[in-house]
């Protein structure tokens, strides 16, 4: 829930807002009428703002799409049709979206359009730490990044009516710090645009094929030049000149971004912000020459601080290089500072320390420190996901082999943790099948191939990897987990619950009947639900001795949403105990199975269920061999 | 208060609710008109995972992050987690930690061994004299729920005079956080805290 204030009109009041939240409060005050996009963090809480917004302003269209693709055409529809749009996803779902993205950047916008991509240096809840702004560059197309949720909020705002002057697309680059880091931010009017939507037919423009596309392509390259005249006067970039010397040696800084901000803080520390001149680029993509002309001129070197890849030091290097500067300017840039990861606040300190020869002392750390064993990210208890690896792993030993366990991003990602050790790759979105199809054509059959992922992955990307499985007859067995939520990003909706962002009935697409038409045949389609342990594992033999391209659907709602419902609902789980005269100590719940209810004692040798954690899933009454965990009956 | 920058680190473990005190902390922030940043971790960490939340508030920030060894105050809502970011302290930082320790799962079976709480207090003393420890659990259940931990510990911060935010001000941003039935408990474990900080620091507050 959103506090009640983020939705209201309010010019000119100071509150507290979560970067997202800024975003989605700068949405709303340019006058968008289409959202969509699909969930990820550090994305996520866009959308979401906006849907709790939606009930104060009705004219918001919002959804979550099945992918990331689907998101962004649907946000460029409504671009076509004259409104403004946004498509919100984390970076690496703009790989999914560029299909559409490079080519729409051809026809431009009509009604505004930003495509929001929150990049995530150090991989904090992502697969890569992929560098976005290169998605501008390779598109042509103009790259915003703000530095603070209130430059976030005033610079989307802008964006919409910058597309639509431009009749460009806006790439609208942010990192994890600034999506979820909270300032204050001071809200801004409403728009109401009052304009007419609806499409145009314009065939020339929307109809991209090679007589068209070899025109518009010349518009693009005309709309970047305009766009680089004017990047001088983006109202987002600053340019601070001094002029003053530090060891005899003129600085020029130049940064974007949550950098900018960090390397403010760091200058104002060794106290020179005043002796070095600053670049401040609000608009990173294409780069402000006379701005930069400038700084080069005031500066005997240059030092960008960019976390990622050196994109904005090549753009420096390239203009130093094009008029005349090479020779008697330094660039610095990588050779200071990482190209891995996220900067902390003591790279900015001890970079620049370094660089201008300052000294900085570094904490003293005492001698034995004291080791915290990691708190890796684990299944919940009660997760259905850890009964159906259970489950794959018990028949792999019965049948005494090995399977090969393709798989994919969701929370079952986590299996590959021991104790269930269940995924053997995870490579994108959707990947799970699409591996196994190639892994299959060449696994010797000893060794079964699945195909292992979650109910919101399969409708994202899966369909069309199982219906190449079905069409090539690479075979393999699906194991989809169906938990009626996306989890891992918060527990939205999807297909397969049929709710919509808003809360709204959507249509409710059936699992079974969606693979079917994916062409498996009806009795290569399995469905058990994943808390009953022992069918199953029976189903999952069958399944996996079966021939062909085979579905098991293992169905149980996710265990947080279920417990959350519980309580709403006032409904006791079952207590679960565990007889300590049939317990034997073997360990197999606590070392094969794993649930963080299940409480090895040390000192007794034995296992107790902690009742604060226990969920009622009743599962690991089945795993026991002993027969010693039982379900209280009052 | 004139204050240039001060530098909070919160930590706990995902469910303890650090992210809500990062927005009661930065809403009591704003309301004393500070210049307000935070960093929090969300995501993949509410699942028992480590979480930490900066919170940086004065004249003169501009970014989230708190460089290492610039910590004013480690408000540690689990004790080891306290230890897991101490690069983050220097001489002169406050630890208030909450005395209950969660041993994450796995732990016995990965043949690992768990901290205890008379190691990270030889540990942290080694790092910085200003340890203070506080039974936050002990505390919130007597208080009527264990909920109100983090509370009793925003309460305990205040009590400590090691915060440049008012009382009042913080005790308004955590009743804006919680439904009107929740007041009355929330407003007495964030008195308990203030008293518990209090005597802590065995003084009076001004």
């Amino acid at each position: 829930m959103i506090r009640p204030e983020f939705a209201e009109e309010n010019p000119g009041k100071k509150i507290i807002m979560l970067g997202n939240e800024a975003i989605a409060r700068g949405i709303l005050e340019a006058g968008v009428v289409i959202g969509a996009g699909y969930p990820g963090t550090p994305s996520s809480e866009i959308l979401l703002t906006l849907a709790e917004m939606q009930k104060f302003y009705p004219h918001l269209k919002l959804e979550w799409s099945v992918n990331e693709k689907v998101g962004f055409e649907v946000a460029y529809g409504g671009s076509m049709s004259n409104v403004r749009s946004v498509a919100v996803m984390k970076h690496v779902g703009v790989n999914v979206a560029s299909d559409a993205f490079m080519t729409a950047c051809y026809a431009g916008a009509r009604g505004g359009m930003v495509l929001i991509s929150a990049d995530d240096p150090n991989c904090y809840s992502s697969q890569n730490e992929q560098d976005n702004r290169y998605f501008g560059l390779h598109a042509l197309v103009p790259v915003f990044e703000p530095s603070t949720p209130q430059e976030a909020k005033d610079m989307i705002k802008y964006a919409f009516d910058f597309s639509e002057e431009y009749q460009s697309l806006v790439l609208f680059r942010t990192t994890t710090r600034l999506n979820h880091g909270r300032a204050d931010v001071i809200l801004g009017e409403v728009k109401v645009i009052d304009r007419d939507y609806g499409f145009d037919w314009d065939r020339s423009r929307w109809v991209c094929l090679p007589s068209h596309s070899r025109v518009l392509r010349l518009r693009l390259l005309e709309r970047l030049e305009e766009i680089s005249n004017y990047a001088d006067e983006f109202p987002f970039n600053s340019l601070k000149l001094s002029g003053k010397k530090i060891n005899g040696i003129k600085y020029g800084f130049v940064a974007a971004g949550v950098p900018y901000s960090q390397l403010l803080d760091a200058l104002n520390y060794y106290g020179i912000a005043d002796k070095v001149s600053i670049l401040k680029l609000g608009l990173v993509f294409p780069p402000p020459k006379e701005l930069i002309k400038k700084l080069f001129a005031y500066s005997d070197e240059i030092v960008v601080v960019e976390e990622l890849e050196p994109f904005l030091e090549n753009i420096m290097k390239q203009i130093a290089f094009e008029e005349g500067y090479s020779k008697e300017l330094t660039i610095h840039g990588k050779d200071i500072f990482p190209q891995n990861g996220e900067f902390s606040g003591e790279i900015y300190l001890e970079n620049i320390a370094r660089l201008i020869g300052l000294s900085y002392k570094k904490v003293s750390v005492p001698e034995n420190i004291l080791i915290i064993p990691p708190r890796l990210p684990i299944l919940c208890p009660g997760c259905g996901h850890r009964s159906t690896f259970y489950a794959i792993n018990q028949v792999e030993k019965m049948m005494k082999t090995k399977f090969v366990n393709s798989s994919d991003i969701g929370c079952y990602t986590l299996a590959v943790y021991k104790p269930l050790e269940g995924i053997d790759t995870e490579v994108c979105m959707g990947g799970s099948i699409g591996l196994a199809n190639g892994i299959a054509k060449v696994q010797s059959l000893d060794n079964p191939v699945l195909a292992i992922l979650g109910d919101s992955t399969f409708f994202h990307s899966g369909i069309p990897a199982l219906i190449n499985a079905v069409f090539n007859k690479n075979n393999m067995l699906v194991v989809i987990l169906d938990n009626r939520s996306t989890s891992m990003t918060g527990f939205q909706d999807n297909p397969g619950t049929g709710i919509t962002i808003t809360n709204e009935p959507g249509t409710h697409i059936v699992l079974e009947d969606l693979v079917k038409g994916c062409g498996v045949s009806p009795e290569k389609i399995w469905v058990e639900d994943a808390y009953k342990l022992n069918e199953t594992i029976e189903k999952l033999e069958e399944a996996v001795k079966t021939e062909g391209v085979r579905v098991f659907i293992s169905r149980h709602l996710c265990s947080l949403v279920e417990s959350n419902q519980f309580r709403a609902q006032q409904i006791i789980t079952p207590s679960i105990l565990v007889d300590q005269e049939k317990c034997n100590g073997c360990l197999i719940c606590v070392n094969k199975f794993g649930c963080q209810a299940l409480n090895f004692n040390e000192v007794y040798k034995n296992v107790t269920i902690e009742s604060s954690e226990c969920r009622g899933c009743k599962v690991c009454i089945d795993v026991c061999p002993q027969h010693a965990i039982y379900e209280e009956i009052e | 208060m004139e204050v240039k920058s001060y530098n909070l680190l919160n930590v706990g473990v995902g469910g303890q609710g650090v992210i809500r005190a990062a927005q009661i902390l930065s809403y009591a922030a704003l309301l004393d008109d500070y210049k307000v940043r935070t960093a929090e971790t969300h995501g993949m960490a509410q699942r028992g995972g480590s979480v930490a939340s900066y919170l940086r508030f004065g004249t003169e920030v501009e970014g989230p992050l708190i460089p290492r060894g610039k910590t004013n105050t480690i408000l540690a809502f689990e004790a080891s987690e306290a230890v897991r970011i101490f690069n983050y302290a220097g001489p002169e930082t406050v630890f208030l930690i909450n005395e209950s320790i969660i041993v994450p799962p796995m732990i016995h079976q990965m043949g690992m061994d768990y901290p205890k709480l008379t190691e990270i207090r030889t540990f942290l003393k080694e790092v910085s004299v200003h340890l203070y420890f506080i039974e936050g659990v002990e505390i919130a259940t007597s208080v009527g729920n264990v909920r109100t931990m983090n509370v009793v510990m925003l309460g305990a911060l205040i009590g400590l005079d090691v915060i440049p935010l008012k009382k009042e001000t913080l005790e308004k941003a955590i009743l804006s956080y919680l439904p009107s039935k929740l007041h009355d408990i929330n407003k007495k474990a964030f008195e308990i805290g203030i008293e518990k900080g209090i005597e802590l620091r065995g003084g009076s507050i001004d």
